[in-house]
């Protein structure tokens, strides 16, 4: 009997962990160690952001479903990580009573999200500095809660600056910003106050609509339509202000500091400010059988996992080498260690990066959330199958042949809700397979915007918190 | 978009009009099913 362990319940170690369970579940133990009892449905946590969806709508115990999936589920939080052969374990403190937990493996699956490092830019975040996160469930509560107070102060009359965007010169997931955004927007449309505030997008992205993918290009009555262009007619339908090419470098009580591509360095006062933080990888510790540190054989500086990527490429050579992306998320050293989700090193950006005349590199980091996590989530455990069943792995999807199809809402309503739904073939461009100088697929990538899109993020969240539940017909929906 | 910046007129309209929105609902969900679902057989 096989020991498959999964750290982490999310997007990706939750979809691992279901298939590992459908699959092998009654011959072989599926454990999961997760901090969270909670599956949190990530992507509706920006209504939950300005009040629209109670937090409990968005969130299922996760134990009932591994119960019925063969899954053995342990609250605690993963600490250490011995991956030498012979004695493979995994070291935890359970949730609640801090006991020490061993969970030994014969494979392993990390995939437990990142670390929100608002430590990486001084003053960021909800609970050392002055700025909000939508990144966790407590946060995005914290954000509704000051973004309410924010509205009863604009009812009263007063005028008020609102900042969203990116907090960190290397942060990624702009998408979520960019939905927090235009659902503040609607949100002070519906409520009468959208003339008391000024709302300012502030981002590291090369250019409007980037999203740390080098932007989403479509092709539309014979000419290309890009994103950039396409966000910037959402931003001036809406009135809203936008700053690109801009890493926040600290934040002060009611000012964000700023540096630009030009090396200039400037500020943004705010009374309301939702920034999202650079991602890291979770600060286990890696250690070999005499006790020693052996992190660098198992992950990069900032923490996420070395797979079968080829690292270390200069931006432009990485760009033409479609074959650098990993394919089936195993770490070259410990073949039976896997890394799905944000967990994974990428072998570098997606979005051409930039350092200005300071020396700060300000560069989005690629996005490995929603569709990508629970795509990797699915190979990892198809591969692992494969291990245990033949010796052989089968599967692998590189996210140079990913597709990922997302809904970035504009407001909640079904009746005068809005929402861009974009179709990206592949997340990171190949420009081997498709010849034009975007690297995707023009036909298949999809911009559009209206009242459908609403309808679909409506269906989305509905859609996959019944498969992530595990329930009749879960396998049919994609990732 | 009638330029680089602003949406026209007629795609706002587009944007608001349900049952063309309907429309495009049907076809949006058939697209990115038929997309997605390609993973599930790599």
């Amino acid at each position: 009997m096989a020991k498959v362990l999964v750290i982490g319940a999310g997007f990706s170690g939750h979809t691992a962990a279901l298939y590992l369970g459908d699959k092998i579940g009654r011959q072989h133990e599926i454990t999961v160690i997760s901090n969270r009892d909670v599956f949190g449905y990530v992507p509706s946590w920006v209504w939950v952001g300005v009040g629209h969806m109670k937090p409990e709508k968005t969130i299922f115990k996760l134990k009932p479903v591994y119960d019925r999936k063969n899954i053995k589920f342990v609250h605690a939080a993963a600490k250490e990580i011995h991956p030498d052969a012979g004695d493979q374990y995994v070291l935890g403190e359970e949730i609640g009573t801090g006991k020490e937990i061993r969970l030994n493996y014969d494979y392993l699956v990390i995939a437990p999200g990142p670390l929100l490092n608002f430590a990486g830019t001084p003053g960021l975040g909800p609970e050392q500095g002055f700025t909000h996160s939508i990144c966790s469930m407590p946060h995005a509560i914290k954000a509704r809660d000051a973004y309410l107070a924010l509205c009863d102060r604009m009812k009263k009359g007063e005028k008020v600056k609102i900042v969203i965007g990116t907090g960190h010169p290397g942060a990624t997931c702009q998408g979520a910003a960019f939905e927090y955004i235009v659902n503040v927007h609607k949100d002070l449309v519906k409520k009468g106050l959208r003339d008391k505030a000024d709302i300012l997008w502030l981002s590291n992205e090369p250019a409007l609509g980037d999203f740390g993918v080098n932007g989403v290009q479509i092709k539309r009555n014979g000419h290309v339509l890009k994103s950039d262009e396409f966000i910037k007619a959402v931003f001036n339908d809406h009135g809203i202000r936008y700053q690109v090419q801009t890493g926040v470098t600290k934040v002060e009580e009611g000012k964000i500091h700023w540096q630009n591509y030009e090396g200039e360095e400037g500020t943004a006062d705010f009374d309301f400010s939702m920034l999202i933080p650079q991602f890291k990888g979770q600060p286990f510790k890696y250690i070999g059988k005499d006790g020693s540190d052996i992190s660098t054989k198992l992950v990069n500086p900032a923490g996420f996992v070395l797979v079968d990527g080829k690292y270390g490429l200069p931006y432009p050579e990485l760009a033409q080498t479609p074959s650098a992306w990993p394919a089936q998320y195993q770490n070259p050293n410990y073949t039976n260690v896997f890394a799905a989700g944000i967990a994974f090193a990428p072998p570098g950006p997606i979005s051409k990066p930039f350092t200005n005349k300071n020396n700060l590199a300000i560069a989005p980091a690629p996005p490995r959330t929603g569709m990508v996590s629970g795509v990797i989530g699915r190979v990892v455990a198809m591969n692992i199958i494969d291990l245990i069943k033949t010796g052989k792995m089968t599967h692998s999807e590189r996210m140079t042949e990913m597709v990922a199809a997302c809904v970035a809402s504009m407001g909640d309503s079904l009746w005068d809700g809005n929402a861009v739904t974009i179709v990206m073939r592949p997340v990171v461009p190949d420009r081997e397979k498709y010849k034009n100088e975007y690297g995707r697929d023009l036909f298949i990538s999809h911009l559009e915007m209206g009242v459908s899109g609403a309808w679909m993020k409506f269906m989305l969240h509905y859609t996959f918190i019944w498969k992530f539940k595990a329930l009749l017909g879960w396998k049919l929906i994609p990732e | 978009m009638q330029n680089e910046q602003e949406f026209s007129k007629a795609e706002k309209f587009w944007m608001n009009f349900k049952l063309y929105q309907l429309w495009r609902f049907i076809i949006l969900n058939i697209k990115v099913y038929t997309i997605a679902v390609q993973s599930k057989w790599r």
